[in-house]
């Protein structure tokens, strides 16, 4: 079976040669018959046009355009390598190849650097049909390249603008949240002012509500404004001792760190490259949460670093309450809340804010945690770039 | 009252937000010699002596200018820039106050030589606070230069018992 599948192999391309559209810039006629019978031989249907100078080889690329361009190096008026000049103005991508009696190493060299595909000399033309075959499959794969490159710029740019807009939506709806807003917390405020304890009891309850839904409300907008603001934090990044964002977080924490009896543990931290405010942002956050959630013991936090693919790798592990499984991936999720308001206040940005912080710096977090057994938020961050050369160097 | 003796000109859009500054204004007996103007145009008139305001003159300017930023017609940044950019207005102190805070305004505010820049507070009660407190600042604590309206003119009786206490 399989021997006869290879003898009809060779029959069926008798039958359907690769079609092969030439220029040849070449003066002489003899020349050119060679070259052309050179490719045919090789199984090659080639249709080749022959011109000499600038002007008729620019009025064939127009009328016809060619899969490829054989062109000698030394013509009486022109020379092969202004074609690819011509090229280049047309704005087309055809692959050159010089075909010359002679060519010096170093010319080719030269030829080659100024975007000649590859060369072949007069007296080695059975080379030639090879060197087109390799011509044309690197220009096709070029193509397929540079397709996918602009498929993936323009994914990458439609991902930038869906961010930037939702970013803006954020933004501008929260800020023109705030004006009715104020006057729906100020006017109930003065209702309540003026009637607590003139109308009836469900009445006062109803201004209660009335008054706790819009501060509420105004603390969801202050955090949705915080969270819009992280991609628009434009301070450079600089190194970031993670130390001392330690030390700063541990006295904002002071007073959840005393009521609660925390211990937490850290190893020497690294240096990241990073914005300070929004790192301690994250640490804050993380520290704040594994306190915030803790079991019946009092909280035990601890927070070491390693490096790992060139990134700085951080895990901070609690003995808090944990995370069921189907949640893992819902705690980063903006407002996304697992517990009860009354259970654990809170609005649900925190790890929102982390995760966005974390991910403008090119990192990745998540969560390792089961229910009863603590957390170990897992997060990466990039090192400073002198601490990739201390590395590199011996 | 007549508008030359205005003594702060609000300038706010919401009839709302116009009653609640009101309200903290007149809780501490700030809220006599006040003009409230309801979009840029008509601050422009007010302060510039054009318009409906044409009869008033430059002599009688208002000491403070309580300004929303997001106005009709002339946006409280824009109005702020022509206060300031004249030399017969540009000592009028001007404090900005708007519901939310954005840096980019706050920025501009300030080059364009704001005197103050607030941000209303949602609970009312820290409202009435702030605005007592800016008042009274520019109007009884501050000392504005001499080429001012009021000082140059020397007649307001309550503007000298109020620039007295700094002395």
């Amino acid at each position: 079976m399989s021997s006869s599948a290879t003898q009809l192999a060779p029959k069926k391309q008798e039958e359907a040669k690769p079609k092969l559209a030439v220029l040849l810039v070449e003066d002489n006629q003899f020349d050119a018959e060679l070259v052309l019978r050179a490719l045919q031989q090789s199984g090659y249907d080639v249709s080749g046009t022959v011109v000499q100078d600038e002007a008729t080889f620019l009025k064939a690329l127009r009328a016809n355009p060619p899969e490829i361009v054989l062109a000698d190096y030394n013509l009486p008026d022109w020379t092969g390598m202004e074609t690819l000049n011509v090229l280049l103005r047309e704005g087309l991508d055809i692959p050159v190849i010089l075909v010359s009696g002679a060519l010096g190493d170093v010319t080719a060299v030269e030829s080659i650097k100024r975007g000649i595909t590859d060369y072949v000399l007069k007296d080695g033309l059975a080379r030639l049909p090879q060197v087109v075959r390799r011509a044309l499959r690197e220009k096709y794969e070029r193509g397929l390249r540079h397709l996918a490159e602009e498929d993936l710029a323009k994914k990458v740019d439609e991902l930038a603008r869906s961010n930037a807009d939702l970013e803006q939506f954020a933004n501008v709806a929260s800020h023109d949240l705030q004006e009715p807003l104020r006057m729906v917390a100020a006017y109930t405020q003065l209702l309540a002012e003026r009637y607590r304890g003139k109308l009836d009891e469900d009445a006062d309850k109803f201004i209660g509500y009335a008054s706790e839904g819009a501060l509420r409300m105004q603390m969801l907008i202050q955090d949705l404004l915080a969270f819009s603001r992280v991609g628009r934090n434009a301070t450079p990044n600089r190194s970031i001792d993670c130390n001392s964002v330690m030390v700063e977080v541990l006295q904002t924490l002071s007073t959840p760190i005393q009521e609660s009896g925390a211990l937490i543990k850290f190893d020497a931290l690294p240096t990241v490259c990073a914005n300070h405010t929004q790192i301690v942002q994250v640490f804050q956050n993380l520290i704040g949460n594994a306190i915030k959630f803790r079991g019946i013991d009092p909280p035990e936090i601890s927070i070491t670093s390693e490096k790992q693919d060139g990134q700085w790798l951080f895990t901070m592990r609690d003995n808090g309450i944990g995370i069921p499984k189907e949640s893992l991936e819902n705690v980063f999720v903006v407002f996304q809340r697992l517990h009860g308001r009354t259970e654990y206040p809170g609005n649900g940005i925190g790890l929102a804010i982390c995760k966005k912080i974390i991910e403008r710096y090119g990192g990745r977090v998540w969560v390792e945690s089961q229910v009863g057994n603590g957390s170990a938020f897992k997060f990466t961050l990039p090192p400073e770039p002198a601490d990739e050369f201390k590395r590199e160097q011996p | 009252m007549s508008t030359a003796q205005v003594e702060i000109l609000l300038v706010d859009d919401s009839k709302e937000d116009v009653d609640l500054t009101l309200r903290a204004l007149r809780a501490e007996n700030l809220a006599n010699n006040i003009f409230v103007a309801r979009d840029g145009e008509e601050a422009m008139d007010f302060l510039f002596c054009s318009g409906s305001h044409a009869g008033r003159s430059f002599e009688h300017p208002p000491k403070l200018v309580l300004l929303d930023l997001k106005l009709p017609k002339i946006d409280g940044l824009q109005l702020l820039k022509r206060i300031k950019n004249d030399e017969r207005t540009k000592n009028i102190c001007v404090v900005m106050m708007t519901s939310s805070r954005e840096e980019r305004d706050l920025a501009i505010g300030y080059s364009l030589g704001v005197n103050s820049y607030l941000q209303k507070p949602v609970d009312f009660t820290e409202f009435r606070q702030m605005v007592k407190s800016a008042v009274l600042y520019w109007l009884a604590i501050n000392r504005p230069p001499l080429n001012s309206g009021g000082e140059l003119l020397g007649t307001d009786a309550a503007h000298h018992t109020l620039t007295g206490h700094t002395k």
